[in-house]
């Protein structure tokens, strides 16, 4: 009885151990499975086609790192990248002083009718790029559009003449898109800073009040110290969702990159290299260029973060 | 509920666990959905794909006749031109199929010729054009845009001569008389009472033509006109010619300084059709399928339009230009065998060179046929009444054989960006400048077209199924 008992212990605990040994990995295998088919293979996969030059999986040749050498020496993927810069900048330095701004009007106590007001400034960002880039491609017309015909009868009576042939789409390109953009996506950055402002400790603001600090020490000193790690996100998160800027040019353009390529952002350059002539690997270049970079402004984020952590501990 | 999981799991073998039996059982469930589906698909139906509604609705009763004469039926399908092109080049690209039958624009076709020339994804019709003598049947410049290395990959279902297409009664009503008209010179100079300042704000009333340095399909039909063009037959890039030089440096001085005559009325747009209906501009450039556009867009005008042959670029030059272009081919994976493409090729001949579709095609498109032998035909000389009674077919059938040819590059689209930027620049730098004299302007486009012509030359260079600079 002791034998059969000490038996059927040792055996139980054999299964036990292999199960507890397989059992994490069988879970983990629809994971697994699907990361390895639809994200590592396809990453590994975009190295070799960005070293081939392809017109489609059927027709490749390996060129080495010619695709590379091409794109250093391509002013069109220059171009794309001065453009790109400058939107993401424009959205950096406009659109998130202006989202901290909203953000602190809301939270202004006593406010009357603050869940409208942020429904108000939020709701943009639900309507779809696509029909926002259509909108505003009407409103920038030449002539007939919203925003010439509007600063025309706005700035008449102050004896400003305001062409009904200014260029919002022509040379004004980049100012078309940050204002197309600032409308969709300052009402979203606005409820991270909200949420951050609302976690801001009541007793530090008291007592600087109590210290005698004015409400811009206080924003300084008290606001911006405690709102700072969310501040770092959405400001990555802005670099990011800028630098794969596409759709918002694409439609407003007409599916071109606007006259004189003042419109070609790094995702809309792949995408014409890609899909449009077929090239996959030279846009598989592109789209390793733009890794990079975002790898890069990741990493100088975290730097960045790290050591403001470092000097406040 | 924990009682109906225990019993679920009893029903089970102990290898399968509940949560995966549902994924295995939906993923089972689908796939049956699917085949069903695909079961209930008639047998040996053939499919076509088009991107034009007025194509569309032009084929339907044709196609249904065709399919109740007997023979191998034929579904149509109408997609949006940006959905079927790129589902054509997923197809021809992945080499899995599509329709079997496409009908396609041109800039998506020349997308398709990027490969070797034996890995294009329609199935090369040039001999077969050849033996039935179509060839000599259909008006050689129709050919062109589905040409690459010498071979004909589509039936071609248009000639697309452009004419100008004028406000007559605002025309007539200055007591201008057109037919005095015959270079762009005598155009910018008998219709300069157009451009009066009644109101006195400074500015024309109205333009002469509508034409702006952005718009790519003008400066194309500019640049054929003149003889100049972005490729020639041996697909090498001539962006930077003599000819696109000039024609450039004088499109300049119509879109900007003291003889500017030209004004931006955009296509297809609610917002340049109300330009156009204002009489902002007095003329446009009026392919043959244009007129059809503008009588559903701007019924209010019908009666108050006419056409004259475009302005030549010298005396005794062309007098008309290209615009738009679409073909039938049958893409490789639709022909399993011979029998395969006797049908597809039948149903494309039916559809495009009967003389049923020849009067379909004109009566419900305005759009002419390629086929040499239909153009003596009456219905071209019927009076049109939205060009003032006029015969709109005869007079575009007087121009079709003067149509340029347009030689076919997998980059036409790019080269044709490209130029429009050094247009853009070019124009825009007049403009700060101020200076619009011809050398000065000649010698800047040709910078601006020189830097055109070697981006093109470097994306030929890295497609290394091309031989550098120009097709194999």
């Amino acid at each position: 009885m002791s034998a059969i008992a000490t038996t059927s212990g040792v055996k139980s605990g054999v299964n036990g151990g292999l199960s507890s040994r397989v059992a994490p990995w069988v879970f983990l295998s629809p994971f697994l499975v699907c990361f390895a088919l639809f994200t590592l293979y396809p990453l590994v996969q975009s190295v070799v086609l960005s070293m081939q030059t392809t017109f489609g999986p059927g027709a490749t040749k390996f060129v080495g790192i010619s695709n590379y050498r091409a794109l250093i020496h391509d002013p069109l993927f220059w171009i794309a990248l001065r453009n790109t810069a400058i939107y993401t900048l424009g959205s950096l330095l406009i659109q998130l002083p202006i989202a901290l701004g909203l953000a602190l009007v809301l939270e202004t106590p006593g406010l009357r009718g603050r869940s409208w007001i942020r429904l108000l400034l939020f709701s943009p960002s639900m309507v779809g790029v696509v029909f926002a880039a259509m909108m505003f491609a009407l409103i920038f017309e030449k002539q007939t559009g919203l925003a010439n015909q509007g600063l025309h009868s706005l700035l008449a009576p102050f004896g400003v003449d305001w062409s009904l042939d200014f260029g919002w789409l022509q040379q004004h390109v980049m100012s078309a898109l940050i204002v197309a953009s600032l409308w969709m996506f300052v009402g979203f950055n606005m409820t991270f800073f909200s949420a951050a402002l609302q976690n801001v400790r009541k007793d530090l603001i008291e007592a600087s009040v109590v210290d005698g600090a004015g409400p811009i020490r206080r924003f300084f000193t008290v606001t911006v110290p405690a709102i700072r790690p969310v501040a770092g996100f959405v400001v990555l998160m802005s670099v990011i969702g800028s630098f794969q800027l596409f759709e918002l040019p694409f439609i407003m353009f007409n599916n071109t990159s606007g006259p004189d390529n003042r419109a070609m952002t790094i995702v809309l350059y792949l995408f014409q290299n890609g899909f449009e002539t077929g090239d996959l690997g030279y846009a598989s270049a592109i789209g390793w260029a733009l890794a990079i970079i975002l790898l890069a402004c990741a990493g100088f984020q975290r730097l960045t973060a790290r050591g403001e952590e470092a000097s406040a501990a | 509920m924990q009682e109906q999981q225990d019993r679920l799991a009893d029903l089970l073998p102990e290898w399968l666990p509940p949560g995966a039996a549902i994924v295995t059982a939906l993923a089972l469930g689908s796939t049956i959905m699917l085949l069903a589906g695909a079961a209930r698909a008639k047998p040996n139906e053939k499919s076509m794909w088009t991107f034009a509604r007025p194509h569309y609705l032009m084929y339907e009763p044709r196609i249904a006749a065709w399919n109740k004469s007997g023979r191998t039926p034929f579904d149509l399908r109408l997609l949006s031109l940006p959905a079927m092109e790129r589902r054509m080049m997923a197809s021809f690209l992945g080499n899995v199929p599509s329709a079997d039958v496409l009908e396609v624009e041109r800039r998506g076709v020349s997308r398709t010729f990027g490969g070797p020339v034996d890995s294009v994804g329609f199935y090369d019709l040039t001999d077969k054009l050849k033996s039935e003598g179509l060839i000599e049947a259909i008006n050689t410049p129709s050919f062109s845009p589905w040409t690459t290395r010498g071979h004909i990959f589509g039936l071609p279902h248009d000639v697309h001569p452009v004419m100008l297409g004028y406000r007559a009664d605002l025309v007539e009503a200055a007591g201008i008389d057109v037919s005095k008209i015959e270079t762009w010179e005598d155009f910018a100079r008998v219709m300069k009472p157009l451009m009066a300042d009644n109101d006195h704000d400074g500015k024309p009333d109205r333009f002469l033509l509508n034409m702006w340095e952005t718009n790519q399909d003008h400066l194309e039909v500019l640049l054929l006109q003149a003889g100049g063009g972005f490729f020639d037959e041996h697909e090498r890039p001539t962006l930077d010619s003599a000819i696109n030089v000039h024609v450039l440096a004088t499109i300049t001085t119509w879109l900007a300084g003291p003889t500017r005559f030209a004004a931006d009325a955009p296509n297809f747009t609610a917002a340049g059709n109300k330009l156009k209906s204002d009489g902002y501009v007095v003329s446009s450039f009026f392919p043959d399928w244009m007129g059809d556009i503008w009588k559903h867009e701007m019924p209010s005008l019908s009666g108050k339009m006419k056409l004259m042959p475009l302005p030549a670029w010298e005396k005794g030059g062309r007098r008309t230009s290209v615009w738009g272009g679409t073909m039938l081919g049958i893409p490789k994976t639709a022909v399993r065998t011979p029998k395969d493409f006797d049908v597809l090729w039948e149903f494309c001949k039916e559809l495009y060179i009967s003389d049923q579709f020849m009067r379909d095609l004109y009566r419900e498109g305005g759009i002419v046929t390629p086929v040499k032998k239909y153009w003596s035909d009456p219905i071209f000389d019927e009076p049109n009444a939205f060009f003032s009674g006029q015969p709109a077919g005869r007079l575009y059938i007087n121009l079709a054989p003067l149509v340029p040819n347009r030689n076919s590059s997998p980059y036409n689209t790019f080269a044709m960006y490209r130029t429009v930027d050094a247009l853009v620049k070019l124009a825009e730098e007049a403009r700060a400048t101020n200076r619009y004299d011809m050398p000065t302007l000649e010698s800047r486009a040709k910078v601006y077209l020189g830097e055109a012509q070697r981006q093109v030359e470097d994306v030929l260079k890295r497609n290394v199924f091309l031989t550098a600079g120009g097709a194999s």
